[in-house]
């Protein structure tokens, strides 16, 4: 007998597709909701807080759509542009967005306290890119869980730094509890994505999670912004 | 009294300026924003690069007149700020 779910999804990539979706949609619903408050502010904490949203949807785009887009459109017959290099260049670019996204998020809480320079900036660049190449050159089991433990472990003590010196330790508390969520989800997804077979069986819960934060974010927002 | 905000002292200048019917000379602006000279040509010159403000020629010297974007930030100024509490930016 057929899985439930298989009804609703025909094969993995529809859920892949739906997934994605929701959280690009989530993320621009975002970023375009905070517009009007940057525009009139120029806050460098909602820029960066908008970036890493805009970063998000374009990690989400890159890792399904892109293939998704390519086979539907059939663009191998039209452009002679090998398979792989197409998965290693859209797998580069997920990993260095989503990189980003989870950076300009820490940064958009940490700004005030790093004082405020662009060589934090140029740093996140780097470690993105470093983490795009070994992941994308390197993207064994162990070399991935390595480096996403090391990152999630440098990730928890930035935001227990924040949250100490935040000044709403109530309002503080449930905002770096989905910040944390958040960063364990992301680096869940990553390893979904370079270890497909790890995760698998969890697949469904790790999507339902991811889009139930980003959900919690955006309702948030909206309820901030007025929209 | 606690030192004003970055945000905070620019909606107190553009509210000076809208109580003043929106439109007010730089002197009396100064002298009502409670800054030295040197910080109110900071937030002075921040205000036009924004453009929530804009200079208009009088008869005898200049007026400052709030735009449009001045208004909307003063009417959305507590959103803002709710804002930047509520992610902790």
């Amino acid at each position: 007998m057929r899985h439930p779910l298989e009804f609703l999804f025909p094969n993995e990539i529809g859920l892949q597709l739906i997934y994605s979706f929701v959280i690009i949609v989530c993320s621009l619903m975002i970023y375009y909701s905070t517009r009007e408050m940057y525009k009139l502010s120029s806050y460098k904490g909602i820029k960066y807080f908008r970036q890493s949203f805009l970063f998000f949807a374009v990690a989400y785009f890159f890792r399904y759509f892109i293939s998704f887009f390519l086979v539907f459109f059939n663009i191998q017959n039209v452009i002679d542009i090998s398979p792989t290099f197409i998965f290693l260049g859209s797998l580069f670019i997920f990993l260095y967005s989503s990189s980003m996204a989870v950076f300009y998020l820490l940064y958009s809480v940490m700004w005030k306290k790093w004082n405020h320079s662009m060589q934090k900036i140029y740093l996140f660049n780097i470690f993105a890119i470093l983490i795009a190449f070994i992941g994308t050159l390197f993207g064994g089991m162990g070399v991935t869980i390595i480096l996403n433990l090391i990152l999630l472990l440098f990730v928890s003590f930035i935001l227990f730094i924040a949250y100490k010196d935040s000044k709403n330790k109530q309002k503080g508390k449930s905002l770096f509890i989905i910040y944390l969520m958040l960063f364990i989800f992301w680096i869940l997804n990553v390893i979904d994505v370079l270890i497909p077979k790890f995760l698998q069986i969890y697949q469904l819960v790790i999507y339902l999670a991811s889009i139930l934060l980003f959900m919690i974010i955006l309702y948030r927002v909206l309820k901030k912004t007025g929209d | 009294m606690p030192k004003r905000g970055k945000l905070e002292i620019m909606r107190d200048i553009l509210k000076l300026i809208q109580e003043n019917k929106a439109l007010i000379k730089p002197t009396p602006l100064l002298r009502k924003s409670s800054l030295s000279s040197s910080r109110f040509k900071e937030y002075y010159a921040e205000l036009l690069r924004r453009r929530l403000i804009k200079e208009v020629a009088g008869r005898k010297d200049k007026h400052i007149m709030l735009t449009e974007n001045g208004f909307k930030f003063i009417e959305r100024y507590k959103a803002i700020i709710d804002f930047i509490e509520e992610f902790d930016l």
